[in-house]
Formats: C-alpha cells, sequence, structure tokens
C-alpha cells in the first residue's frame, strides 16, 4: 500500500537544524560545560563551602545585625515603591491616551499631546530598560554607600514600569465616563478619579501590591553594588566564604521572600472580596485600617533609612549629579570598544537563552511531581523546593554558582537556570493541573506508561502556554543577564562594572546603552514572537 | 474472554450506577449492549476495560482477576483491551496520525515512542487504519481540523491500529450519519472477526445493534434486563427497555425526530454481510 | 569584636548618607573632620585600623574626626570629588584617578615610609604552578578593578612579563578586597592571585593563611598609598594635618600603637610627582586612558 511521506518532517529537520546552529555558538560563547561542575577542584571548593554551612551563625550580634539589614531591606522596598508610586502616577496621567483632552474634537495642540506622549513614553522605556541594579550602581558612587542609592535605583525603575502598567490598565477599560467628563470640561484630575479609577482602582492597588513584592526581592541583592540591606551582608559573608554566615542570611531570604508573597496574596484577596461587595473607593472601616497600616509602613521606612530626600533637590546636589552623569557623554563608539561590548551582548543573550532553556527543562520535570502527579507528599515536597529554589535570587545563585563551576558565563547559565526552574515550575505546575485530563487518562487505560502517556496526551494541549511562559521570562533573564557580571558571571555586567570601577564613564554609558538597546530589541522581539504563535499558522 | 460474578459498583458520592451484573464473553464473541441513557452502558465498559473497580463482585478479564494484579502487570494486560470513546480523548493540536499510532503506544518500547513524535515510525500502519474509515487522506492533519464524526473515526482507527484482544466501543458512531454509521460498526465487526478478538459495542441506536451483533444485552437503571441471541430481541422487548424515552425506540436516523426510520435493509449498503 | 564593628559598619553608612551634601548641605564642613580610606581590606578591619588613629587625630587638630567606611574604591573618589570626604586613605592609581577627577586639585600629603618601595605579591594553593609563566591559562584574582598594588601595578609587571591579563588567563576574577583574594586562592575560586605584600605579611603573621597558600613571585617596588586631601580644605588645618602625622614616633608607646596598625614604622612627605610613574604604568596598561 502507497502511503504518503510527513509533510511536516522537512519542517521539523530544518526547525531541529536552525535551533542546532543557534545553540552550538550559543553554548560556546556562554562556555556551557555541565561537566565542569564535577571538576575535582570546583567540587572540592563547593564542598567546603557547603559543609561550612552548618552550623549556620546563630551569634546574638550576628542575629541583632542581621534583623536590622532585613528591616532595612524591607525599608528599601517600601519607600522605593513609594517613590515609584510617586513618580508613576503623573506619568501615567500624562501618557494614557484615556485622559487625553486634546484629542477631543480633535481639539487644538493635538500634535504637541501626541508629540508629547510619544516622548514621555520613551522615557518611560529608559527609565524601566535598565535594571535596578545598574542604576543602583550609578547612584551609589553619587549619594555615597547605603539605602539611598537603593531606594533612588528602585523608585526610577519601578515608576517607569508601574507607569506603563497604569497607563495600560487605564486604557484597557471602559473609557467612555472618563471622555464624557473630559467633554464636559473636567481636568485631567477629575476625569481620573471620577471616571477611571472606580472602574480600574482594583486592578491598579493588586499590581501595586504585587509591585511591592517584586521589589523585596530586588532590594535584597541592591546590596551587592553597596545599597544596603540583606544582599551587602551577603556579599561581604561570599567575598570572605564564610558559609556559615551564608547559610543564615540566605534561611533569612526565603522566610522573607515567602512571607512577602503570602502577605501580597493576602492583600490582594482582601481587594477582591472588598471589590465583590462595595464600590473600590467607598472608606469601609477595613479600608481604612489598611490605609493607616500603610502610612506607618511608609513613615516607619522613612524614618528608619533616615532618607533626606527633600535635599535632593538642592541646587548643588543638582549640579553636582548633573556633573557626574556629564562625564557619561560623549559614548566612547570606538570599533575595538564596540566590539568588545558587542561580545559581552552575545555572551549576555547566550546566558539569557541558555539559562532559560535549562530552566524550562528542569521546571517541567519538577512540575510533574509539583502538580500532584506522584500524590500529596511529592506535591508538597517539589512545592517548598519550588518556592526556595526561587526565593533566592539569581545574583545570589551567581555567587554560589561562581564557586560550583568556576568563574564565568557558565555560573551565570546555572543562576538564571535554579531561580527561574522555580519560577516556572510554580507556572508550569499550575498548566498541568488545568489541563484536560483525558486524553492522558485513556492511554494510561490502554497500557501507556506514564512518562509517554504524559507526552501524548497531556503535553500538545499545554505546550502553548508552556512556550509562552518560558519565552516571558527569557525577556526578563536577558536584563538579569546583563547584570550577573557583577559577581563576576559574566556578560555586559562584567564589563560595566570594570569600566564603572576605572572612571572609564565614557565606555560604561556605552555598556549602560547597549543594555538598554538589549531591552527594547528583546520587548519587540518577544512581543513579536508571541503574536507569531499565536496566529493560527504558528 | 472475560466474566463478570454478581458486579456491582457504587461512586463516591453513594449513587448505585450497577447492580447484580453477570456477564460472560467467550473469545471471539461480539456483543452489543442497548438501553437508555444513564443505564450504565458506559460505567460497564469501564469496568470490564478496568479502568474502574467494582465495589463488589468480581472480575475475570483475560485470564485473571485484573485488580490482583501487580501494577505492571496490570498495564501489560491493559494494553490488549482497546477502548473506542464516544468522544475520542484526543488532544486538539495532536496530529492524526500520532493520535492513531498512540494505540500502541503501551506495546512499544519507550525509546519507540518518543522517536514516534520526532517523526512518525509507522506511517504505513497509520494509513491503513484510517484508509479503513476512509480518512487515508486526513492522516497528517491536526485533530482540532476535523468534524466530530472524523473525530470518532480517527478514534476507532486508533482501537484498529492496537489490535487490542479485547475491543471496546461505547457510541462509537453516535457523531456519523447512518449510513457512515453502519459501514463504521461493520468495520470493527469485521476486524474483530478477522483477528478472532472480541468485541463489545454500547449502541444507541437499536437497528445498529441488530443488524450487527449476535448478541444483544439490554440494560436499565444499572441491571442488565435481557441477554439474549438477537433473534430472540423483538419490538416488544425493546420497547418495554426504553419505556420511559417515550417516542419509540432510538434507531439510527431517529436521533433527527420526525424523519422516517429506514428499515434495516434499507439502510444497509450492500458490500456484503455482518451476520455471521 | 567582629560582630561589633559590623554593626558600626552600618551605622557609620547611615551617617554617610547623612553626611554627604546632597542630604545636607547646611552642616558646617570644617566642625568635622571626615576621613575615609579606600575599601582595600574587609570593612570591619578598616575600622578596626583607623580607631587609634581617629582618636589622635581628633587631640591633635582639636576637632571632630568621623569615619566614612565605603564598600567601593570609585566612591571614595566620587566623594572626594564632591566635597563629601575632607581626608582619605587612596592607592597610587586610586590617587591618580582622584587627582583626573578633581581636575587636580587633590593634594597627597603623607604616606608612610614602606609606601615609597611597595610590592605586590604573586599567590597560589596549585602545586604546578612555580612561576609566573605556569599562571597563563588558569584562573586568575586581582582585588579590586581600582586597587593599585592588588590590579594595576601587578597587571603592568605581568604585561612586562610577557602575559596579558586580557588574553593569557583562562578567566580574570576580581574578589574585591586583598584579603578576599587570599580567601578566593586558599579555596580554589582561582588558581593564582596577587595581593600587596603588607596585607600578604599581616596576614602571615596573625596566621590567617591557608597553609597551602604560597608566595611564586614579587613584583619590583612602587609608590604606593597616601594620605590625601581635597585642595578646597582650610591650608592651616592642612598643615596641622601634616603636622599630626609626620610627628607620630615609633619611640612613642600610644604612637607605636597607631603605627603598628598602620603597619608603617613613620610616615613621611609625598608629592604629585611621585605617582607620575603609576599613571604612566595605568596607561601602558590600558586602565587608564
Amino acid at each position: 500500500m502507497k502511503h504518503p511521506r510527513d509533510p511536516a518532517a522537512p519542517g521539523r529537520a530544518a526547525a531541529l537544524l536552525l535551533a542546532m546552529v543557534i545553540l552550538w555558538p550559543l553554548g560556546v560563547i556562554g562556555e556551557f560545560r555541565p561537566w565542569t561542575l564535577f571538576e575535582a577542584q570546583n567540587l572540592r571548593v563547593m564542598g567546603g563551602f557547603l559543609a561550612a554551612f552548618l552550623p549556620p551563625a546563630s551569634g546574638g550580634e550576628f542575629l541583632v545585625y542581621l534583623g536590622r539589614a532585613t528591616l532595612e531591606t524591607l525599608a528599601i522596598a517600601t519607600a522605593g515603591i513609594a517613590l515609584a508610586f510617586l513618580l508613576a502616577v503623573p506619568l501615567a496621567m500624562a501618557s494614557t491616551q484615556a485622559l487625553s483632552v486634546s484629542r477631543l474634537g480633535p481639539g487644538a495642540g493635538r500634535r504637541r499631546g501626541e508629540w508629547l506622549r510619544a516622548v514621555l513614553r520613551v522615557v518611560l522605556v529608559v527609565l524601566r530598560g535598565l535594571p535596578e541594579l545598574v542604576w543602583a550602581l550609578l547612584f551609589v558612587r553619587v549619594f555615597g554607600l547605603g539605602p539611598a542609592a537603593g531606594v533612588l535605583a528602585l523608585g526610577l525603575t519601578y515608576g517607569g514600569m508601574l507607569a506603563k502598567v497604569y497607563a495600560e490598565i487605564l486604557e484597557s477599560g471602559d473609557n467612555r465616563p472618563a471622555r464624557a467628563l473630559l467633554e464636559a470640561g473636567a481636568s485631567r484630575l477629575q476625569a481620573l478619579c471620577y471616571g477611571l479609577l472606580p472602574g480600574a482602582a482594583q486592578e491598579l492597588t493588586s499590581y501595586t501590591v504585587y509591585r511591592w513584592e517584586c521589589a523585596v526581592r530586588a532590594s535584597v541583592v541592591m546590596g551587592f553594588v553597596g545599597a544596603g540591606g540583606l544582599g551587602q551582608l551577603m556579599d561581604q559573608s561570599m567575598r570572605m566564604l564564610n558559609g556559615s554566615e551564608a547559610a543564615t542570611i540566605l534561611l533569612t531570604f526565603l522566610l522573607l521572600v515567602l512571607a512577602a508573597d503570602a502577605l501580597s496574596g493576602l492583600l490582594r484577596r482582601q481587594l477582591g472580596e472588598a471589590d465583590g461587595r462595595a464600590g473600590a473607593l467607598a472608606f469601609g472601616r477595613r479600608t481604612l485600617l489598611w490605609l493607616l497600616l500603610l502610612g506607618s509602613a511608609l513613615l516607619g521606612s522613612y524614618l528608619w533609612l533616615e532618607l533626606g530626600l527633600a535635599a535632593l533637590l538642592s541646587r548643588s546636589a543638582l549640579t553636582s549629579m548633573a556633573d557626574y552623569f556629564g562625564a557619561f557623554f560623549p559614548l566612547d563608539l570606538s570599533p575595538g570598544w564596540l566590539a568588545a561590548v558587542g561580545w559581552g551582548a552575545l555572551e549576555t543573550v547566550a546566558i539569557s537563552a541558555l539559562g532559560t532553556l535549562l530552566a524550562a527543562a528542569a521546571g517541567l520535570l519538577l512540575a510533574l511531581p509539583a502538580s500532584g502527579r506522584y500524590g500529596q507528599a511529592f506535591e508538597q515536597l517539589t512545592r517548598f523546593l519550588l518556592n526556595a529554589l526561587r526565593s533566592v535570587p539569581e545574583l545570589v545563585w551567581a555567587t554560589l554558582m561562581a564557586l560550583a563551576a568556576g568563574l564565568g558565563p557558565f555560573a551565570g547559565i546555572l543562576a538564571l537556570a535554579l531561580h527561574t526552574s522555580g519560577v516556572l515550575g510554580r507556572l508550569f505546575a499550575e498548566a498541568l493541573q488545568n489541563a484536560p485530563p483525558r486524553p492522558r487518562d485513556a492511554l494510561l487505560e490502554a497500557g501507556t506508561p506514564s512518562g509517554i502517556a504524559f507526552l501524548y496526551g497531556t503535553l500538545p494541549e499545554v505546550s502553548p502556554q508552556l512556550i509562552a511562559y518560558s519565552l516571558y521570562r527569557w525577556e526578563m533573564n536577558i536584563r538579569m543577564a546583563a547584570i550577573l557580571g557583577f559577581v563576576g558571571a559574566g556578560g555586559l555586567g562584567q564589563l560595566l562594572y570594570v569600566k564603572l570601577s576605572l572612571f572609564q564613564y565614557a565606555q560604561a554609558s556605552t555598556v549602560i546603552a547597549a543594555m538598554l538597546l538589549l531591552s527594547v530589541a528583546v520587548d519587540a522581539g518577544s512581543a513579536w514572537l508571541r503574536r507569531w504563535l499565536a496566529s493560527p499558522g504558528g | 474472554m472475560f466474566c463478570l460474578h454478581d458486579v456491582e459498583l457504587t461512586h463516591a458520592n453513594g449513587f448505585v450506577a450497577l447492580r447484580e451484573i453477570a456477564l460472560a464473553l467467550q473469545t471471539g464473541e461480539q456483543l452489543a449492549i442497548v438501553g437508555p441513557s444513564g443505564a450504565g452502558k458506559t460505567t460497564l465498559l469501564r469496568l470490564i476495560s478496568a479502568a474502574l473497580r467494582p465495589s463488589k463482585g468480581r472480575i475475570d478479564l483475560l485470564g485473571g482477576d485484573p485488580w490482583a494484579l501487580s501494577a505492571a502487570e496490570l498495564r501489560r494486560l491493559r494494553t490488549r483491551i482497546g477502548v473506542a470513546h464516544q468522544a475520542p480523548p484526543l488532544p486538539p493540536r495532536q496530529r492524526v496520525v500520532t493520535a492513531v499510532l498512540a494505540g500502541r503506544l503501551g506495546q512499544w518500547p519507550w525509546w519507540k515512542g518518543i522517536a514516534s513524535l520526532a517523526y512518525p515510525v509507522d506511517v504505513t500502519g497509520a494509513c491503513a487504519a484510517l484508509a479503513r474509515l476512509e480518512l487515508g487522506e486526513r492522516i497528517f492533519d491536526r485533530c482540532d481540523r476535523l468534524s466530530g464524526g472524523q473525530l470518532q473515526r480517527v478514534g476507532i482507527a486508533r482501537v484498529l491500529y492496537q489490535q487490542a484482544q479485547l475491543v471496546l466501543a461505547d457510541e462509537p458512531v453516535s457523531a456519523l450519519d447512518p449510513a457512515l454509521a453502519l459501514q463504521t460498526v461493520k468495520v470493527l465487526c469485521d476486524d474483530a472477526a478477522a483477528r478472532g478478538a472480541t468485541l463489545v459495542a454500547s449502541l444507541h441506536a437499536v437497528d445498529l445493534a441488530r443488524s450487527c451483533f449476535p448478541r444483544i444485552v439490554g440494560m436499565r437503571e444499572g441491571r442488565i434486563v435481557f441477554d439474549l441471541p438477537v433473534a430472540a430481541v423483538d419490538d416488544v422487548l425493546l420497547s418495554e427497555l426504553y419505556a420511559t424515552e417515550g417516542g419509540g425506540l432510538p434507531l439510527l436516523a431517529g436521533e433527527q425526530p420526525g424523519t422516517v426510520p429506514p428499515t434495516v435493509e434499507a439502510g444497509l449498503p450492500r458490500r456484503g454481510t455482518c451476520w455471521r | 569584636m567582629l560582630h561589633l564593628s559590623r554593626r558600626l559598619a552600618l551605622k557609620s553608612a547611615l551617617l554617610c548618607a547623612l553626611a554627604s551634601p546632597f542630604f545636607n548641605t547646611s552642616v558646617a564642613a570644617d566642625a568635622v573632620l571626615r576621613v575615609s580610606a579606600i575599601p582595600d581590606e574587609a570593612p570591619t578591619e578598616l575600622q578596626r585600623k583607623f580607631a587609634p588613629l581617629g582618636k589622635y587625630l581628633e587631640k591633635e587638630l582639636a576637632m571632630k574626626v568621623s569615619f566614612v567606611p565605603v564598600s567601593d574604591y570609585a566612591a571614595v573618589v566620587e566623594a572626594l570629588a564632591s566635597d563629601k570626604l575632607d581626608l582619605a586613605w587612596l592607592g597610587g592609581f586610586t590617587f591618580v584617578q582622584a587627582n583626573i577627577r578633581t581636575k587636580g586639585t587633590a593634594m597627597p600629603l603623607v604616606q608612610r615610609e614602606e609606601d615609597a618601595r611597595f610590592t605586590s605579591k604573586f599567590i597560589t594553593a596549585d602545586a604546578n604552578i612555580k612561576a609566573l609563566a605556569d599562571t597563563k591559562g588558569k584562573v586568575f584574582a586581582f582585588g579590586s578593578p581600582s586597587s593599585t598594588s592588588g590590579h594595576l601595578m601587578p597587571r603592568y609587571f605581568l604585561l612586562q612579563d610577557g602575559i596579558d591579563a586580557d588574553r593569557d588567563f583562562k578567566n580574570v576574577a576580581f574578589s574585591g578586597a586583598h584579603d578576599a583574594t587570599v580567601a578566593f586562592v586558599a579555596s580554589g575560586k582561582a588558581d593564582a592571585g596577587v595581593l600587596n605584600a603588607s596585607v600578604w605579611e599581616k596576614l602571615v603573621d596573625q596566621k590567617k593563611v591557608d597553609a597551602k597558600v604560597r608566595v611564586i613571585a614579587t613584583t619590583p617596588p612602587y609608590f604606593d598609598y597616601n594620605w590625601t586631601v581635597r585642595g578646597d580644605l582650610d591650608p592651616a588645618l592642612i598643615k596641622k594635618i601634616e603636622a599630626a602625622f609626620l610627628k607620630l614616633d615609633a619611640g612613642n608607646p600610644e604612637h607605636a600603637e597607631i603605627l603598628a596598625l598602620q603597619r608603617a614604622t613613620k610616615f613621611i612627605p609625598t608629592k604629585k610627582e611621585n605617582y607620575a610613574g603609576i599613571e604612566q604604568a595605568a596607561k601602558a596598561a590600558g586602565l587608564l586612558k
């Protein structure tokens, strides 16, 4: 009997070939050499360090110090988010089309309004395009070491992110009430409060709380560039290879991140319930209580950090800042340096791509038990493991992996893979739990081994979702890979760190520009890829 | 082939789905189960396929009690049982060829199952199975591009490809037009007969059951009401079975009320007989 | 002791933020002498070293002296350039950078006698590395990228020996501080490394060095550390600071403690010209453009 050949085969072979052609050089650039993990010397270094983990440091003085650093971390996150909020509200109001007065009609100044919005959007891209750690590194030089640099860095990056998302939320809702108000001559602020907020308040608050949770994680690592908090402590312990202190600090990370997780989840659930009962802006007793708590948290953070942010706007401060940032221009665009930066960018891409790929594979393996396929005990165990993996920031993993795999980009790949597999594993497990069970069950009832039944019965259904999650994380990981070099894990970060140390600001600003370009390119690229995957042909 | 001794099944919510079921089948026999909706046909088939464990009574399946076997032995036993579902559980994004080949995953070594994801290892076999159901040209389409009836036939093609010793079909042709339904059931019967396999099918349309199967079991409210050779199953018996359904017997064309059900003779394509 | 001083470090970090002119421009700068040092050793160690010297300066100058701990070399330079510090302990290369950043106003005052003939030690824990040439293809640890004795001069002398740090090592690590370099090498995180002779000898004296770690080479002598003041400080105060340092005498038991902690026999005057060689080396090694 004659039968046709598989028409998809050439396409698949081509895709496989393409993947090899892309992955192979990435592996070479990223120095992807798993076997180095098992080299005697690296095993000895890591073993010696891990052996020192037990018992974790528990001296009274150390714990007091740790407690202070933890409070400082929380305070940096809270003060940073408050600053971000202050920045984001006017930026979002100005950049959202839902509140455009000039679009009515269209009236006078429409061209100017659109131009202004375009400029603002570019500002937002710059603000959130640079990782907060780079901002912190820059600010540490200007404001001295300590939490002020961390708060400002968080405030700027998160201000950019919040503004973008606020604007999107405001635009995605029903704009007609605000438009009607504007047409009736209301001001932007009035239109916002009476036209847009009633519909969007819950989503806006929920997103802000979620960002606070992220800020806690981010402020943990700020210390690695000298911006205070737990990270500074971790950096010192890691540099002196003090295992027992590192162990205690890691445990503190874990507790802190889990607690922030839980608190943010609780807050958001409360918000969801409140929304069901009454208008979002109604001042119930509970709302009042929350506001009171929020106010005291803000005040507490501010007092604890002893920030004098108002003095930031003094004349001498501004000229001094202008002087500092002026040194970054013009960029060094000499061919030799561009080549070095280009290589660093390639290394960054390689680290992020391989790290995410490894994480996707490991995340899938961990998601199987975490979705409850092998019973309750395994589910709880893997869920705890996933939480532990993602609660340790990438930068901390990188310092640990630099011991396990030696310095260089491979340590960065491992660091990203470890943290991201925690994140992806959790998302994947949810996707698997929501997947229709019948195709797999039918295969199992026909005697198919469970692994194969998963491949034939479940994977085809969930794979688009898994790929979308992985792409999204890759986008975030490129930004992260750009800074892993601060602790010796290759990529653009290492170049930036060394150049800033040597006061070669012109070269440093080329690296920063490369980071920005990379971030913008990734934004655009992943948006395109998602559209392509979502299209019927994909 | 299999034997049910006084089997009872109670669901977790306390609902008794099957009670006092006694049924035995010889190797190579073909049996149709009829009865109103909710009679327990599907549950009975799931019990026979060792997908459900009876809450009472005993099952002998392919020479032993499946629930006394180890997990590995039970898995091997299940590879010898093929099930065609009313709504085939095929992932919409899977290709037809993969869905059909999946029928033998239990028999293949694991590496073959993985290799087949990269390139279908047995296009010839899948094509042959599909061709018997006139779906040969859809082999490389994705399942979500098929109509409900085509999907049902892909599910049947998977069972044909599996070459199970015991074939269980649960309303396998409910989404097909009368002519195609008859033809498809015939393919199932012919295949089982040619291989000496045993076939049990639950059918909603009683004329289909009467025209293709030598032995018919009637079920109602979780019990077996009758178990007779086809010749002994007359309209009176069936009318009693479906008494609660109101408007007459469910026939092949009866899915669309008001149309005249074709006689068995008129609806039979003259390509041979399935009486044996 | 360690933990105590760490807490101190935190407090002073807060102080640093407060003391910066961005935050607080009204404080009369002359009431307090703000002193810092490049963090070439663990911050806690720097505090320990400075405490008696700070007391001595307070007495001699009749003004309050506050030590601002910093964990980044470049931050010290930026702080000097933006008038956030009055007096700083700088490395030779950091001084050159500060001189450029302050457009030539930073003024080196005194240095230890030892700093006029300073050296760096190349160390390893790998039995197969017997000479500098054997470090090719290995992981090599410098201190901070801004360090004179932990990066610049060793890099320069390596280059003269035909080893290009950018090309010939498998990987270059920056440990951040001299004592951290020893930890890197002892643990095997780096195959070889380099640190300044003064810290090396101190660690050996304190028996803090793993027995496996040994010296394979020493650099030729060069000018290193000095105490630098910002140029627009009151000239009378500058004179008083210089005099206070030069007066330190090993014969005086109180002074002897200070000198021992600074690992100095005595302080001698220094001048900008002493660091021209470093500037040239930095240019030759490509660290200065």
